[in-house]
């Protein structure tokens, strides 16, 4: 009986590898404990070792070098002397293309919920659902019309839920349960290192906020946050928005800082998609629009209401719908539409006096952006020939590296500072 | 011929009167139908005018009559204007039943027209029911049922006419046997041919009558009216009759009566019978009698006239009068 | 307050209504100096005669096409049935001229005419004395179907049908009849239309008429002592109904059985479910639930006839079930 080799995981988050090369050759006899193949998973490179002794048997599908593949994935066999290769492996190993931050990454075939059945080995895994830009398939639960109601009027994303219905039907105490879990996580996972918020709740919460704690603590597992700091020359955007203000007649809104971030964001974000993207069960959607998450203060705890399609509205367009937009967060008003669906966020605490901060990715986005307060300080500029008064912002952003490396983060926020300090840019496109 | 009663010339004017009323109405009536004027079905009366003129000449506006799906003749002898009709008939918000009913539901209350019905029989209960208003509250007044020979043998008619007769009720139970349900022969409908014996059964006088001559309905009706004015209960009355048209109009009118039947009875035509009589017992010249028609004639142009010009109810008042009151 | 049975009820109303009224008279059979077969007119014949308290031949189609006429013409008559299965006896009285008189008239001609009798399974009573038909009533514009389960509603609701006029179906439960409750010695009247929330919960919505409002109420006291907290809604009119108090309630709870001794089949629970999908169906937490007597003639034994009709414990787990939805 021929003895699969399997791709093992190799850590506790880990989904999937790309496969580095066999080790032994076809044909060849192993023992146990001999190296077979190595994989690349965590930025690691693993040498697997076999834990049965056979004659190894690549198959002509078995992944090549620089293939992805999902945990369970089968490479080749053992085979016992004199024994015959398995025939019909049409159906084994599902092949990907290399991970690269240009293309979509495709969705691991693990449950997010640990608590879930998995696969079993012997098992074909699913194959994994390819994606095209902007589109996304996965399978919708299904939900009471009352549950989904209030889970709109709460702001509850239901499509992650486990349903407690006899048929796994989601039901109101079901998305009750969410979102006091939701409420309660969205003040903790600021402090709390979500690792320890799942270790110390995975048994003793309810199913919903299990999932949750597992959703948070696999967050936190597999996006690498690394935040980036620099200064920004804000003097332009001040007179900018001075200028707007003298423009606009006494009774309408004038943009705010985070309006006109808001646009200059969507205009760097269109051409650096990646900061743009999407992880959404499991898979990396990189969308063409820019929907941008406003971090927003409000009694029942941080909440982000999403401006939609900013890259298409005019900076008077955003001021005039993000002040009722945010209104109606901070009056418990929104929708679970209104609150859901960004591509980014940014959250501004310069009112609060605060310079520079280390903000938390708003999942399922890939970062955020902090910004500071704008304070007027002396600086040297044109080549040290001349100090002057500028008006001196600092932003941070978040990303996540997993899915996006340093430099191109930071060539996005290199731009950012750009169009800031000199906000005409936008006008006119890249230079 | 009833020509030994004693009825008064101004009655036998009127009698002639209504019955031409009817007829012209009836006339009328048809060639609208022709016209695409009516919408529904339309049941004529022609040929019977002397049963309902015969017995509604007896009755007052708070007597009550209930009628059948040929019942045109009921309403206008009863008083409703052949306008309010004709209105009806053409679907229109002037109709008696205002655009509700049609030719099988003339409803006209404030003249006693409780009604034309089209299902056959229960007009024989109700009638009974109104009677028994009548005598629970102590009024003098009688009610009256008309139905066909095609009802006769509908369990209405015996639960009707039992109920009527075991209470005392003030009901006149008046068969126009014109020897067709529809299509149906009485003859094959029924071992006996005769309804009027039928009253015995239930204890009540049973009478049979010429249906076509308005002088004897109009006779026998009398003393079934006094009778029951005077707490002598119901009368079932027989009135031997023949209608002229097809049982509706635009139906074909063959295979099960022959053309010579057909003939004959128009022969005894009742308003033929009755102007006869007028003429020859000089009541009236013809050139009188023609100028009834004539006058009646123009009165029925005008009737359609007002028909056509009145409107077609407005749509939204298609679901009033459900209930009495909105619970 | 003091307690008398559901008949002695609906009789002090009759007997009040006409002491006040002498248009209205009782037809049926045995309802005259015998004071009706179930006591429904008893003591009324030495009162008010044979005129207003008139036996009948057994001629069901007779007598109510008789009272049609007599209710166009001024007076007010009741139908005392003995057992509503007679009443189809009458049907097109009932269907094409009873409940279309009004509509055909133009509401030139009132039909205040009462049609009452016993419905409902029990005692062995077979398949034609046991049913309860308000669904094919309620179907039909025209009418008001009224279906009592207290001695209070009972008097209340039957002064409302006298005084009605619109035909009202008055349909009594046989197994209510001697049932004892609190009746004021007061004159009252109850409304059509409006529904009684007999027992206030929070967890699951329970519409019930007749005889089953108590079996669910015995259900919803087995339930507490689980845990399960349950709205009992009377409608007591079928027709009309009173759509508001149970979608209010659901609004609540979001979940909603209809439990119905007669016909699951276009009955009062597919009108239920149908109007609480349209107009309430974000409330809902789960599938709408129907607890029906057996579709089925009632047969005469009593392991059949226990068989075919929902009981205490058939709703208890018809309400757990539905919790687990």
């Amino acid at each position: 009986m021929a003895t699969e080799i399997l791709l093992p995981r190799l850590g506790w988050t880990m989904q999937e590898g790309t496969f580095g090369e066999w080790l032994k050759r076809d044909g060849e006899t192993v023992t146990v404990g001999d190296l077979l193949y190595t994989v690349e998973s965590d930025k690691a490179l693993n040498e697997v070792e076999t834990l049965e002794d056979g004659i190894l048997y690549i198959p002509p599908d078995a992944p090549k070098t620089g293939d992805v593949i999902p945990v369970g994935a089968r490479l080749g066999y053992l085979l016992a002397p004199g024994e015959s290769a398995p025939s019909g492996h049409a159906d084994i190993a599902p092949k990907r293309e290399p991970l690269s931050p240009q293309t979509a990454v495709l969705a691991p075939s693990e449950p997010i919920d640990a608590t879930l059945p998995r696969v079993a080995p012997s098992q074909p895994i699913p194959a994994p659902i390819a994606k095209s830009i902007g589109k996304t398939i996965a399978p919708i639960p299904a939900i009471s019309p009352r549950a989904q109601r209030i889970a709109n009027e709460l702001g509850v994303d239901w499509a992650h839920l486990r349903g407690s219905g006899s048929s796994g039907r989601i039901v109101e105490r079901d998305v009750r349960a969410a979102f006091e879990a939701q409420t309660a996580l969205s003040k903790t996972a600021a402090q709390t290192n979500a690792v320890e918020a799942e270790s110390g709740l995975h048994n003793a919460l309810p199913q919903v906020r299990r999932v949750i704690a597992a959703r948070l603590s696999e967050s936190a597992h597999t996006t690498a946050p690394v935040t980036l700091t620099t200064e920004v020359d804000a003097t332009e955007l001040v007179t900018l928005r001075e200028q707007l203000r003298a423009d606009t007649a006494a009774q309408d809104p004038f943009p705010t800082y985070t309006d006109l971030l808001a646009k200059l964001c969507a205009h760097a974000l269109l051409e650096h998609p990646i900061l743009n993207a999407r992880f959404e069960g499991g898979t990396i959607v990189m969308g063409t629009s820019v929907h941008i998450g406003i971090a927003t203060d409000t009694e029942r705890g941080l909440l982000v209401p999403v401006v939609r399609d900013v890259h298409t509205k005019s900076v008077r367009q955003l001021a005039s719908e993000t002040r009722p937009l945010i209104e109606r967060a901070r009056a418990g008003k929104a929708t679970g539409q209104e609150l859901g669906g960004g591509t980014f966020t940014i959250t501004n605490l310069g009112m609060f006096e605060i310079d520079a901060f280390t903000p938390i990715i708003n999942l399922p986005e890939c970062a955020i952006l902090g910004v500071g307060r704008i304070v007027s300080k002396l600086i040297v500029i044109d080549g040290a020939r001349e100090i002057a008064v500028r008006q001196m912002m600092y932003l941070s952003l978040t990303f996540d590296h997993r899915l996006v490396d340093g430099a191109p983060a930071a060539r996005f926020l290199q731009r950012v500072k750009e169009l800031i300090t000199r906000p005409y840019l936008w006008l006119v496109g890249r230079e | 011929m009833a020509s030994d009663l004693n009825i008064n010339k101004q009655t036998q004017i009127a009698l002639y009167r209504t019955m031409v009323l009817i007829r012209q109405t009836e006339e009328a009536l048809a060639r609208s139908h022709q016209q695409g004027l009516i919408h529904g079905a339309c049941h004529t009366y022609v040929g019977q005018e002397a049963v309902a003129t015969g017995v509604c000449a007896h009755l007052k506006h708070q007597d009550v009559v209930f009628s059948t799906h040929r019942g045109h003749g009921h309403a206008l002898a009863k008083g409703v204007p052949p306008r309010e009709v004709i209105a009806e008939l053409f679907g229109r918000v002037d109709g008696c039943s205002r655009g509700r009913g049609g030719s099988m539901h003339l409803f006209s209350p404030e003249v006693g027209l409780m009604g034309t019905t089209g299902i056959v029989g229960p007009n024989i209960l109700q009638a009974a029911g109104a009677g028994y208003t009548f005598k629970l509250l102590g009024q003098s007044l009688v009610s009256v049922a008309f139905f066909g020979d095609g009802a006769v043998n509908n369990g209405a008619f015996h639960e009707g006419l039992n109920l009527a007769a075991i209470y005392q009720l003030p009901v006149l139970f008046v068969c126009e046997n014109n020897l067709y349900a529809t299509e149906v022969p009485f003859s094959f409908s029924s071992r006996n041919p005769q309804v009027g014996e039928r009253g015995a059964m239930y204890g009540m006088p049973g009478i049979v009558v010429d249906g076509n001559d308005v002088l004897a309905v109009y006779q026998a009706a009398g003393e079934a009216v006094t009778r029951a004015r005077s707490d002598g209960g119901p009368t079932l009355i027989e009135c031997r009759t023949y209608r002229i048209r097809a049982h509706a109009e635009g139906m074909r009118d063959g295979t099960y009566r022959s053309t010579q039947e057909v003939a004959q009875w128009k022969e005894r035509d009742p308003i033929k019978l009755l102007g006869a009589r007028l003429t020859t017992d000089g009541i009236a010249t013809q050139g009188e009698l023609d100028e009834i028609g004539r006058t009646i004639r123009a009165e029925t142009e005008l009737a359609i006239e007002f028909a056509k010009n009145s409107p077609f109810p407005d749509p939204r008042t298609a679901t009033d009068f459900i209930y009495s009151t909105q619970a | 307050m003091r307690e008398i049975t559901f008949t002695a009820a609906a009789r002090e109303g009759l007997a009040e209504e006409m002491e006040r009224d002498p248009t209205i008279f009782v037809v049926g059979e045995g309802i005259g100096a015998r004071g009706g077969n179930f006591g429904t007119t008893l003591g009324l014949y030495e009162k008010y005669g044979g005129m207003r308290l008139n036996d009948t031949p057994i001629a069901e189609r007779g007598f109510v096409g008789m009272c049609c006429g007599a209710a166009m013409t001024g007076s007010r008559p009741i139908v005392d049935f003995m057992f509503a299965d007679f009443i189809l006896d009458a049907m097109g009285e009932l269907l094409n001229q009873i409940a279309k008189i009004q509509y055909m008239s133009s509401g030139r001609l009132k039909m205040p005419i009462v049609l009452r009798g016993c419905i409902g399974i029990g005692n062995s009573a077979a398949t034609h004395h046991s049913g309860s038909y308000y669904s094919i009533y309620t179907h039909i514009p025209g009418f008001r179907v009224v279906v009592p389960s207290t001695p209070y509603d009972a008097k209340g609701l039957f002064k409302t049908a006298i005084r009605s006029d619109d035909p009202v179906m008055f349909l009594e439960h046989k197994s209510l009849l001697n049932l004892k409750g609190e009746v004021p010695e007061q004159e009252y009247y109850l409304p059509f239309g409006k529904a009684n929330v007999v027992r206030h919960g929070e967890m699951v919505t329970v519409v019930a008429l007749g005889l089953m409002v108590h079996k669910t109420l015995e259900a919803a006291a087995l339930l507490e002592q689980e845990g399960i907290s349950v709205q009992v809604i009377d409608p007591r009119t079928v027709a009309p109904l009173d759509m508001d108090t149970v979608l209010e309630s659901i609004h609540k709870t979001g979940r909603l059985l209809i439990v119905d001794e007669s016909f699951a089949p276009c009955g009062i629970g597919a009108e239920v479910t149908a109007q609480v999908v349209s107009r309430g169906f974000d409330d809902l937490d789960a599938p709408i639930a129907r607890l029906n007597g057996a579709h089925t003639p009632t047969p005469y034994s009593p392991t059949l006839e226990a068989a075919v009709v929902p009981n205490t414990e058939t709703i208890a787990q018809a309400i757990r079930d539905l919790l687990k939805e």
